[in-house]
Order: C-alpha cells, then structure tokens, then sequence
C-alpha cells in the first residue's frame, strides 16, 4: 500500500512534481502515465527514497518513507530508472547479490533465484557474466534482482521501454502474477496502451500535476472521449492549439 | 518477507561482491603484478649493474701495445691480482674513441733507453675521460702504474744509499666520500617510495570501480535502493579496496626480500640485511596506511562521472603522495619528531629508520596506526555522505 500525498519537488526554477497525490492499493496494479518529462521518475525517485522531497508526504505500508527512509526500503522492491548491471557478474550472481543486501540467504535464496530465473525465461543465461547480454536480457536480470526478496510494494520505472514483444510479455506476466499474489504494483509509462492493458488504476501526470485519475472507465468517463488515448492526450494537454476537444 | 539483514551482513555482501568482481577484472590483476615487480625489479637492476661494475674493476684486462719495449714492467703487471695482459690494438686511440676498449697502455720504443739512463720514462694511457663507465678501470691503471712507479724509484734511492722516506714529502690518503656503499644507500632509499606506490596502485581498481565505475554504469541507484545505510556500502567497498591494497604490498615486500636474498651484496661491500625483523617492520609501517590510500582515492573517485575521470583525478594523486618520498631521497631533511605522525612523511621517515637499523619505540607505529585509520574513517564517512547527494546517485 502506497500513499502519496501533495509531493513537490523543484529543480532550479523548474517545478518537476508540484503536489502529486495519489494511492497505490494492495493486489493491484496502478499506472502512471505520463508524456516524457512529466514528473514520473521524479515522482518514484522520491517513493524509493532517494530524492528527497521539498513537501509532501510519502507512505509505505505506513512507514514515512521521508523519516524512515531505511524502513520503506525493506517493503519495496525498485526496478529504476538507471538500472546498470555489473558486467563481471552473471545474471544469478547479481539476483544473489541483492537478495543478499536484502537479507534473504541460504536455501531460501537459491529457490527464490531458481523461480525468478524460470519465470523470466532466464535459466539459460543464469551462470553467463552479462556483459554479451541483450538489452531485454538486461531489463529482465534488473527486475529479477529488484523483487528477489519478495516486497510487498514493487515499483517499476518504465519496465517495458525499449523491450522487444517477448521481453515485454515476461514482464507483462511478471507484473500479473505479483498482482495475484496481492502485492502493491506501482510502474510508470508513456505508452498508453501498456498501462489499459495492465493497469486497474491509472494516474496521469504531465508537467508535474496529476490531471486525472480512476479506472480506464473512469478515465473515459471524465474525458468524454471513447478511445483511451484520447482521453490520454486531453487529459495531458498534449493536443496542440486550436484543436477542439 | 525476509528477515532483516544486518549491516555487518550487508558489508560482508559487499566487500565480497566487489572482490569477486575485481577478481574476474584481467586489467586490475595485470595492474597488481606490474606494480609489484616495479620495486623488486629495478633494485634488482641497479644493484646488479653496480656489482658487475665493481667486478671489472677487479678483473681488470690491460692491452698493451709495445709490451717487448718494456718486459720487466708488464712482467709485473701480470703478477698484480686480477689483472690480464693482452696485446693491444694496431690503433689504441681509434679502438678507445669508438669505445672497443676502456684503456690501453702504449709503452713507446724510447723507454728502455730513458729507462736505463735512470730517466723519466714515458708511459701513454689512452683513455676516454667522458665515458662514465671506463672511468674506474682506468683508475685502477693508473694506480697499478703508479705503484709501479714508487718501488721503482725507491730501488733506485736504496742503491744510492737514500732512504726513499726522504723522497716522499707528503703522503696522500684517499678518503672516498661517494663510495658505492652509499650509492647502495641511496638505492635503498626508493624502497619506501616504491612499496607506497604499489600500495596505491594496487587498490586503485576498486577504489574507481566501485565509485566512478558504478555511477558510469548507472548501477549506483539499484545498489542504493537496498535497505542498506551508505556507511555500510561505503564500508564495504573500501575494506574491499583495502584488501587489495595491502596484498599488493604482500606480494612487492616478499619479492623485495627475496630479491635481496639473491643479490650480491657482499661484492659491493654493503653490510646490508633484511631479514623477517626488518620484513615485518616495513608491512607494519606501510599496512597501516592502505585504509587510508583507499578511503581517499574512494572519496576522491567518487565524483568522477566515469572511469576513466577517476584515473586521471587519481595518477595527480598518486603524484602527490610521491612528494614526500622524492624530497626524502633528494635531501636528506632532518628528522623532526612531528614528521612521524604526518600520513606518507611519517612512512617515509619510519622507513628510512626501519632500513637504517635504527631503534623504533613500538609506540610510534600504534600512534601511526591509530592516526591513519581514524583520518580513513573520517574520509570514508565523507565518501558516505556524498553516496547521499542527488547530484551523485543520479548524475552520469
């Protein structure tokens, strides 16, 4: 469970978030979407705790992820923006690393490796450094080791960009299945096909405010617009001038 | 849910993690051997050529041309120790100039007969002043002649009834200031520089790797998410980097005594000795010290944006801590009792000691100790507080 409350943040004189609210509910999966530069990974960079909010508050299962940055951390799992790999390491070696940081050791740890690679279609390139490995390759060892310790709430920043179609379905499939076993999905887009076909909430976001939020119904239902991208388009201010609504 | 990790946990993941990475790194293994061989090596060049040079001095061999004009005295130059007379070259001047030979004795056709008239008679050295090398083998002739020179006239006075005492007025004794034992001693005043330069490259891979490297990559966000405190990640690299460190020097001390056990020391007339006391002397003045090298190339590293920044920031460091060692090489500065206590100048003198044989209270090297580890601590939480700014986590 995630609540945000009036986040803002300022670069300079630029306003990236100027008071977000919204709420992530457990066992399901909600969207952010927004147009390049809307304020998404500002947005998450402040819920994973490390940027610093200038206002606003942020809730992690009820821990104040600004005052206890350290408790938020251990009920999330992040897949971030910047998602480097190591490239002396193997894909299982990066898994195990950071489940280790997490505190999951022994059998535990090797079983929950084991699944995540079976899952994401990996136990072929488990025990390969990843330096050779494709950008697909590299998206879905980043996520395995973001959700090896099993978070309650797992946050997404653009999981899906860039993917090829069978890179995208694994993930697809990942984020179903967490929702099933009632986690707190939270992942960010700027496709808006990706967040209907996935989301059961979605938040729009563009230049740092949320323009519209509720459930793709929802959404057309506000807009007036039948097509959701529509509806995507108008709600962020995308349309250019002159152009009726 | 897992249970949560404890830093200590978290730090060992990480010390391993970085290990295991630097391990599979061909470029930081290469980085360890060259700098360990560096010391070991050039001493072992220097010394080497030094003795071989105190050799061809001993073992001299003298070409002379006209040695029938003069029998009695090349007689006697083959008695001397160690010294070979050959026929010399058609050209002795030519054969000098173009350096076939160090020195030839030319014995011209006039001597018997200047000689028997009890005159001066004349000898020619051809030599080259401006080759460096020559230089002892000619001196070593020219006081073989010289000798010669003084039994002959004294004979010559003692079958006139003169003491030869008489003839000599004044008597010259040679004290030789730059001898090759303190050339020797100079070489040995590298030893500390050298092993403090492996201490630093050898820790250098880490240092950027983990800092620079991880911001290069993008990885420092994933990394940082983990419910794991900044000191503890922090920690985590440099007693990595540390390890490193110190092995390199393991590994350049143990080829430097072994290199010592080899050489030829007593040719050279160095009473000279490292032996386990002087061995464990060294590491336990320059060990101490590799927290604190890599906790400042870590500090410094990390606000390089990538790699390669970080090297570039670094080698002006690693010049830095050279400066210590080359004005103590240089000019040998006095001893002041503060220069102990200073990083690297403190090393430095301590080692100049430890190689000197001077008596060191253990004292001084726990104060030393102490003092490194405490700055490598304070300069490591600075490296934690900057794992904190926005600019670094994010910044590529």
């Amino acid at each position: 469970m995630i609540r945000i409350d009036n986040l803002h943040k300022r670069f300079g004189e630029v306003r990236a978030v100027d008071g977000v609210t919204f709420d992530a509910a457990d066992g399901q999966v909600t969207g952010l979407l927004g147009p390049n530069g809307a304020g998404k990974t500002t947005t998450l960079r402040m819920l994973y705790t490390l940027m610093l909010p200038d206002e606003g508050r942020i809730l992690v299962d009820g821990i104040d992820a600004v005052a206890d940055p350290q408790g938020a951390r251990f009920a999330l799992g992040v897949l971030p923006d910047q998602s480097g790999l190591y490239p002396r390491l193997t894909a299982r070696e990066h898994i195990e690393y950071f489940g280790e940081l997490q505190g999951v050791t022994g059998a535990d740890l090797r079983s929950r490796t084991d699944h995540l690679l079976k899952m994401l279609d990996m136990t072929a390139i488990a025990e390969r450094r990843v330096a050779g490995f494709s950008h697909g390759e590299r998206t879905k060892t980043a996520l395995a080791r973001a959700i090896v310790h099993n978070p309650k709430n797992v946050l997404l920043d653009e999981p899906t960009n860039g993917l090829d179609v069978m890179s995208t379905r694994a993930v697809r499939e990942i984020i179903r299945r967490l929702k099933e076993e009632g986690h707190t999905v939270l992942f960010s887009s700027h496709v808006m096909q990706e967040v209907s076909v996935l989301c059961d909430t979605i938040v729009v976001i563009a230049r740092g405010k949320i323009v519209g939020s509720g459930s793709p119904d929802d959404l057309r239902r506000q807009t007036g617009h039948e097509n959701l991208e529509d509806a995507f388009v108008s709600l962020s201010g995308l349309e250019p001038e002159g152009t009726p609504s | 849910m897992s249970k949560r990790s404890t830093p200590t946990s978290q730090a060992i993941v990480v010390i391993r993690k970085e290990l295991r990475d630097w391990s599979r790194d061909r470029r930081s293994i290469i980085t360890v051997l060259i700098s360990s061989l560096l010391a070991p090596g050039l001493i072992f060049f220097l010394f080497n050529s030094m003795a071989n040079r105190q050799r061809s001095v001993e073992d001299v061999t003298i070409p002379v041309v006209g040695a029938a004009n003069a029998p009695a005295l090349v007689d006697w130059l083959r008695q001397q120790a160690g010294v070979t007379i050959t026929d010399g070259p058609a050209d002795p001047e030519e054969a000098v100039r173009t350096r076939r030979e160090d020195v030839i004795v030319v014995i011209p056709q006039n001597f018997v007969k200047n000689f028997s008239a009890s005159k001066p008679a004349q000898i020619r050295l051809v030599a080259d002043s401006s080759s460096q090398n020559s230089r002892p083998k000619v001196q070593r002739v020219r006081s073989l002649l010289q000798t010669y020179n003084g039994q002959i006239g004294s004979l010559r006075l003692i079958a006139r009834g003169i003491s030869p005492a008489v003839a000599s007025a004044v008597t010259i004794e040679d004290v030789e200031v730059s001898s090759s034992q303190q050339r020797a001693a100079q070489i040995l005043g590298f030893i500390p520089l050298f092993v403090m330069i492996s201490a630093f490259t050898g820790a250098m891979a880490i240092s950027t790797d983990s800092t620079a490297g991880e911001r290069e990559r993008g990885s420092f966000e994933a990394l940082l998410v983990n419910p794991a405190p900044r000191i503890t990640i922090a920690a985590g690299k440099w007693l990595a980097g540390t390890m490193t460190g110190m092995l390199t020097v393991l590994i350049t001390a143990g080829l430097l005594f072994a290199m010592f056990k080899q050489l030829p020391l007593q040719d050279l007339g160095i009473r000279f000795r490292l032996g386990s006391p002087e061995l464990i002397r060294t590491l336990s003045v320059v060990l101490p010290l590799c927290p604190l090298i890599v906790a400042i190339q870590m500090y410094v590293a990390t606000f390089a944006k990538s790699f390669k920044e970080a090297q570039s920031y670094l080698s002006f460091l690693m010049m830095a801590q050279m400066v210590p060692g080359m004005m103590a090489t240089m000019n040998t500065m006095s001893t002041k009792a503060w220069m102990y206590y200073v990083p690297w100048i403190g090393q430095q003198t301590l080692l100049t000691d430890v190689l000197g044989n001077k008596p060191i209270s253990p004292v001084v090297f726990v104060i030393v100790g102490v003092i490194n580890l405490t700055l490598a601590v304070a300069v490591l939480r600075g490296t934690a507080g900057l794992l904190h700014r926005e600019k670094i986590i994010f910044g590529r």
